[in-house]
């Protein structure tokens, strides 16, 4: 019948090539890249280039780090850190979104808050630490907030981009074929969002640790925050870094959830090969 | 609602159609009326209104004088008696093809065993059987506008509105989906009205060819082709009366202030 056709098993093929040509090399020159900078640095450290008083090394942090493990203060540290984490993110994603929709979908709201959101975007957050403090006190509450205003902008601003940018002409499908509000919400915006949200969700869980150092440092001192600075303070450095290893850790481990979720919910953007 | 269909009485009709855009003077004074299983191709240069006169007939926008008329009920907005089959061709993306094909009928609201048979229906009859669970970035644009047109057609409209639909397909593409296209309306025939800069195309898919003005886009003149159903588009493209009307329309397009000669007398062949 047609000139224009492929069969669909030679669809499916080409794609499967694709993302296999993609992702070989990748794990090749990130083994690499490691092999030489924490190898460089770890021959820096044992032969004795490195003052212990002022930095550390690879392996005299490792040893540190299981040290920490062993005696209990690590996982006691991270438990006390990852409330404010969860509780902070638990916080700024749903309301993120929420605010983002509304933003970006309703012109009035827009108006109403744009100056405050896109002010706050550039505002580091951290000079919010004392005010917040002083309203909302210095624990848990307190943490948590710093914790949202770190994690909620990249989502509000990103969401808001998503609705923004939703295709104009598909707009006008649904409306050709008499969609109701609701409809076109399933079946456009929330699916256009999609990549621009978890696009955010992957800088918000970045600021997200961070906020959470910050406020452990700034207002009632705890968790990881407070066992790297008490070690650094003591000028012992491989334990004072241990617990920075493990943020490193858990930003890494995040961002691949991240990745995750968006490959999973972006199966229908195939790159086409011929 | 149905009791006028016998071919003959307007399923469509356009009273006096005008349209702004701001102080943008885009269409004047269109009177069109489109019988029940009738073709309309409609041939006018870019820009002269001819893609802003079909998003009013589908009630997408309004036209500040005149009236649009469905069956003798206004037009105020989309209905699902009207369909439409757009020149990027409108897919989600996100959505495979049969969903994307069902789409209307999910809107529709029917009942997931009736949408199925429909869109399983209505796949064959575009040739993209064995194609259901591909996404639309998987396909070529044949295909694409071939889903497109499912997706109209499962919506079982009474009026199909194509707009430059195979407009962005490479030519080859474009004299298959013509075919196909007239040998779907023979299989279900609907009133079409079918917006296109190709001459050829006006000729051979039109049962009647209106020509548009450049902007303000006025109704310059119209023809019955009288070329019949069954065509054969092969033929029909060496035959006199085809040639003769071509080059009637290429010199009327190529020279739009001359008022065009009366079509000359070439209807029996």
């Amino acid at each position: 019948m047609t000139t224009d056709a492929p069969t669909a098993a030679r669809v499916s093929t080409a794609e499967k090539a694709s993302w296999e040509r993609i992702k070989e090399p990748a794990v090749y020159v990130r083994l690499i890249s490691l092999v030489v900078v924490i190898g460089g640095w770890e021959l820096m450290g044992l032969t004795g280039n490195i003052d212990p008083v002022t930095f550390s090394y690879p392996s005299a942090i490792s040893v540190a780090f299981w040290d920490l493990i062993a005696s209990g203060q690590m996982t006691a540290a991270a438990y006390e850190s990852s409330q404010i984490l969860v509780a902070g993110l638990l916080i700024a994603i749903p309301l993120g979104i929420v605010l983002g929709i509304l933003m970006g979908r309703f012109r009035t709201f827009e108006y109403a808050v744009d100056t405050y959101v896109f002010a706050l975007y550039a505002t580091p957050v951290v000079a919010l630490a004392f005010p917040i403090a002083m309203v909302l006190g210095v624990d848990f509450v307190g943490k948590t907030t710093i914790v949202v205003f770190f994690a909620i902008m990249p989502i509000i601003v990103n969401v808001y981009h998503g609705v923004r940018n939703v295709d104009l002409s598909l707009l006008e499908v649904t409306r050709s074929f008499c969609s109701t509000e609701s409809q076109r919400w399933r079946d456009l915006i929330f699916p256009s969002v999609v990549p621009y949200l978890v696009a955010g969700l992957g800088l918000a869980c970045g600021r997200a640790l961070v906020g959470m150092v910050v406020a452990e440092f700034l207002m009632s001192i705890s968790g990881l925050g407070a066992l790297s600075q008490d070690y650094i303070g003591d000028l012992e450095l491989d334990k004072g870094l241990a617990p920075v290893v493990l943020l490193m850790a858990v930003g890494i481990a995040l961002t691949k959830v991240v990745n995750i979720c968006e490959t999973k919910f972006s199966s229908w953007r195939v790159r086409q090969e011929s | 609602m149905s009791s006028s269909d016998n071919g003959t009485n307007p399923t469509l009709r356009l009273q006096g159609v005008g349209k702004w855009f701001g102080s943008l003077h885009v269409l004047d004074d269109i009177d069109i009326d489109v019988k029940t299983q009738e073709i309309l191709t409609v041939l006018g240069p870019s820009g002269c209104g001819k893609t802003t006169l079909l998003r009013i007939v589908n009630g997408l926008i309004l036209c500040e004088r005149g009236e649009v008329s469905f069956k003798g009920e206004l037009v105020d907005g989309p209905r699902p008696e009207m369909a439409m089959v757009f020149q990027n061709f409108g897919l989600f993306p996100w959505k495979r093809l049969d969903q994307n094909i069902g789409y209307a009928l999910k809107i529709q609201g029917k009942e997931k065993g009736e949408i199925d048979r429909l869109v399983s229906h209505y796949t064959e009859l575009v040739g993209l059987g064995g194609f259901e669970a591909n996404y639309p970035a998987q396909l070529s644009g044949g295909m694409q506008q071939r889903a497109g047109l499912a997706r109209a057609l499962a919506a079982q409209p009474d009026v199909l509105l194509m707009d430059e639909p195979f407009g962005a397909l490479d030519a080859l593409t474009r004299e298959t989906l013509q075919e196909e296209l007239l040998r779907i309306n023979e299989a279900e025939p609907k009133a079409m009205i079918f917006i296109t800069h190709s001459i050829d195309e006006a000729l051979l898919l039109g049962d009647r060819v209106l020509v548009m003005t450049p902007r303000p886009g006025r109704i310059r003149f119209q023809f019955e082709t009288g070329f019949g159903r069954g065509r054969d588009l092969e033929e029909l493209r060496g035959g006199k009366r085809f040639q003769a009307l071509r080059h009637y329309l290429w010199e009327a397009l190529r020279n739009p202030d001359e008022e065009p000669e009366p079509i000359p007398e070439l209807i029996a062949e």
